[in-house]
């Protein structure tokens, strides 16, 4: 940087000002500044090139591809159809169907998680004996692929030798069909989601916690706060920013949802269940794309997943904002 | 309002040989502003926190009051604290920070009100009730800090250096409002610090820690008139009291060439065991005579600070003897008439001014 910065600085100062017109002046400053800082955007240049090719132009051209009818074997050739490919999928069903599932397994499995991660990391926030082991246990799961946790749960959660069944039965309860129902393969799937991700929000909080200062701690403790009151009044409002941070994330997974509910069945069908009862809109869009080659429909979908995770996101970012000027 | 006893308190760290405190034994009267000092790691802050109760108390005793409250958390212990970084807490409103213990402590809101706003009052807060810690100045922060502790009228205010944050116009300021406030509340008030300047300023009694051990604690007058040992003279006072050893002959102790009068009978006990003696003059303590007449010294740097001027001078190369703590002799001279750097001046003790102490024990004798 140092050496960047420096050698135009001379230059600039070598260069006769006197003789420059006064009104050319504004175009000229521009065009130094830009030469000024010609290694600032070479050294950026690389991630934008990369971020351009590989990001921006394949979400504008799903744009594109979302205006025609088209099929998976001739993207190119689609004809134009505007928007119609947005009103069908407003008026379809198995658009709201999967917005619905999408929704609740949502909420099913980012509630909990960030609770219980929270928890998990107030935990290991105390000095414990073999600190170290317990967190690298806790980024497991989220080293595990997908598919391989998915088939193992979908074992655990099977109607006739599932281990959860048996257990059922052995406490006296009556066995559930996990697959075939709404809430209970919602439930399922949520408990897939819950497991992967739990450890990697309580590094998370595991983290913003440590960087709480122990004299808080202590001032409440003077200040008569049991354990549950600092927690409430020292932890969570100082982790705020982190946990706003872990939904806008979660959020987004959610809304991505794919993987588990495709293999959840164990044949990797996208129907998401004989009545598409876990069905997400990331099974949807895959379903219309790869299975009816309708890939114009498939980006149409993709495109109204951006929109949610814009809205979602935005209005986190509005309480946020609002949050942080209350605070004022 | 209560008295504070430390009896043979001690604290060991874990996986430490040494303890952090050892067997610190202190009474602390009802009203009473007492002040610990010390160099940094000689257990000031540890005694405190084992106060209030954020540091276990291994062996020995703490009593407030005539409870004992050794083995309470720190909640029963009716305290309150005034951290080095204030501990503000970061979300809530100057009010409720202040409020917070009290509304813990299940008190009405209306009752809550009133005392904040009282508190307030007294540390000119009352424009900043609603803004938060983030939004204040660090004097702010500070009586913030202050008035938290003052709303739960407690029976003991314990300060750790609440002062080291601010800038040095500022500390001097908030040293005396401290000092008054307490006076006029009269909540008996234990203050850590390392600066010997706060503590001679601010306490009532001041008690001197060394590596975890009590080296004297008196009010700060007979600390600098009659420290109990060489560290207490050293440390209290400043420029820092001159100490020199040097062999004991007969009639004083020999610095170089000259010889440095003692009274004979404590010259002898101080002498007992090594042959040789420590003596000790405060700077204030040291003035000019003819040549020939008590020793000399060179001046090294003339320090002008208008009411007063400090020489720091060095015994002549070759005539140096062995020194306890630098080769540097402090005058304090009077300012229109300091000699100039490079110059030899001839110096004697002024009669009362003298410390003997015994170097073997480094404890004074009288």
């Amino acid at each position: 940087m140092t050496i960047a910065s420096q050698s135009p600085t001379q230059a600039l100062v070598a260069a006769p000002a006197p003789a420059t017109p006064p009104a050319q002046r504004p175009p000229a400053r521009r065009r130094r500044r830009l030469s000024q800082n010609r290694w600032g955007y070479a050294y950026v240049a690389p991630f934008f090139l990369v971020f351009g090719a590989f990001s921006l132009y394949p979400f504008l051209y799903t744009a594109w591809v979302s205006l025609h009818r088209t099929s998976l074997s001739n993207i190119d050739g689609g004809t134009w159809v505007g928007l119609e490919n947005y009103r069908n999928l407003l008026q379809s069903e198995f658009f709201w169907n999967a917005a619905r599932n999408t929704l609740t397994i949502g909420i099913l499995a980012t509630v909990p998680q960030l609770c219980m991660a929270v928890g998990l990391a107030h935990l290991l926030n105390y000095k414990l004996r073999g600190r170290t082991f317990f967190r690298t246990v806790m980024l497991m799961p989220y080293a595990t692929s997908i598919a391989a946790a998915t088939l193992v749960f979908a074992q655990l959660f099977g109607r006739d030798y599932g281990l959860i069944n048996t257990a059922l039965e052995a406490v006296g309860l009556e066995r559930i069909d996990w697959e075939s129902g709404t809430w209970s393969s919602q439930f399922a799937i949520a408990v897939i989601v819950t497991w992967r991700w739990t450890g990697y929000n309580a590094l998370i909080y595991l983290a913003a916690m440590q960087s709480i200062p122990g004299e808080l701690y202590e001032a409440a403790e003077i200040d008569g706060a049991s354990r549950w009151k600092q927690f409430l009044h020292v932890t969570v409002p100082s982790l705020r920013p982190t946990i706003l941070f872990t939904i806008v994330v979660s959020t987004i997974g959610a809304v991505q949802l794919f993987g588990e509910p495709l293999l959840f069945a164990g044949n990797g069908t996208t129907s998401g269940g004989s009545s598409g009862q876990y069905q997400t809109l990331g099974l949807l869009m895959y379903q219309q794309g790869w299975s009816n080659f309708h890939i114009g429909q498939a980006a149409t979908t993709a495109w109204a997943m951006f929109m949610i995770i814009l809205l979602v996101v935005g209005l986190n970012a509005v309480i946020g904002r609002l949050r942080a000027r209350a605070d004022r | 309002m209560a008295t504070v006893t430390f009896e043979q308190a001690t604290r060991i760290y874990p996986r430490t040989e040494r303890p952090a405190v050892d067997g610190l034994d202190l009474r602390i009267d009802d009203g009473e502003f007492l002040v610990l000092v010390g160099p940094s790691g000689c257990g000031k802050s540890t005694s405190l926190r084992m106060l209030a109760g954020l540091e276990e108390v291994d062996t020995g005793a703490i009593r407030i009051g005539d409870r004992d409250v050794t083995d309470s958390p720190p909640k029963d212990r009716d305290i309150a604290m005034v951290f080095q970084s204030y501990a503000l807490y970061p979300h809530m409103t100057v009010e409720q920070n202040m409020g917070f213990a009290l509304r813990l402590a299940g008190i009405g809101k209306a009752e809550i009100a009133r005392r904040v706003a009282e508190a307030a009052a007294i540390l000119d807060l009352s424009d900043y009730l609603q803004r938060r810690p983030r939004a204040l100045s660090g004097g702010q922060r500070q009586r913030v800090a202050m008035g938290r502790a003052i709303v739960r009228s407690p029976q003991v205010f314990l300060m750790d250096e609440p002062l080291s944050n601010l800038d040095a116009k500022l500390r001097v300021q908030t040293r005396t409002q401290i000092a008054q406030l307490q006076r006029r509340l009269g909540t008996t008030t234990v203050y850590v610090t390392h600066d010997q300047v706060e503590a001679m300023t601010m306490g009532d009694r001041v008690a001197v820690l060394k590596d975890g051990l009590l080296q004297q604690c008196d009010t700060p007058g007979a600390l600098y008139d009659r420290p109990a040992n060489a560290f207490v003279a050293g440390f209290i006072g400043s420029p820092a009291m001159n100490l020199v050893t040097g062999p004991a002959v007969d009639g004083g102790v020999r610095l170089g060439s000259a010889v440095l009068p003692v009274p004979r009978d404590r010259l002898a006990r101080a002498s007992a065991g090594t042959g040789s003696v420590t003596v000790g003059f405060r700077p204030e303590c040291l003035e000019a005579a003819a040549p020939g007449e008590g020793f000399p010294v060179v001046v090294d740097v003339v320090e002008q600070l208008g009411s007063d001027a400090f020489l720091y001078t060095r015994l002549p190369v070759g005539d140096t003897g062995e020194q306890l703590h630098s080769s540097d002799v402090v005058v304090r001279v009077e300012p229109r008439s300091a000699p100039p750097v490079g110059a030899t001046v001839w110096l004697r003790g002024a009669a009362g001014g003298l410390h003997v102490f015994d170097p073997a024990s480094q404890a004074r004798v009288d």
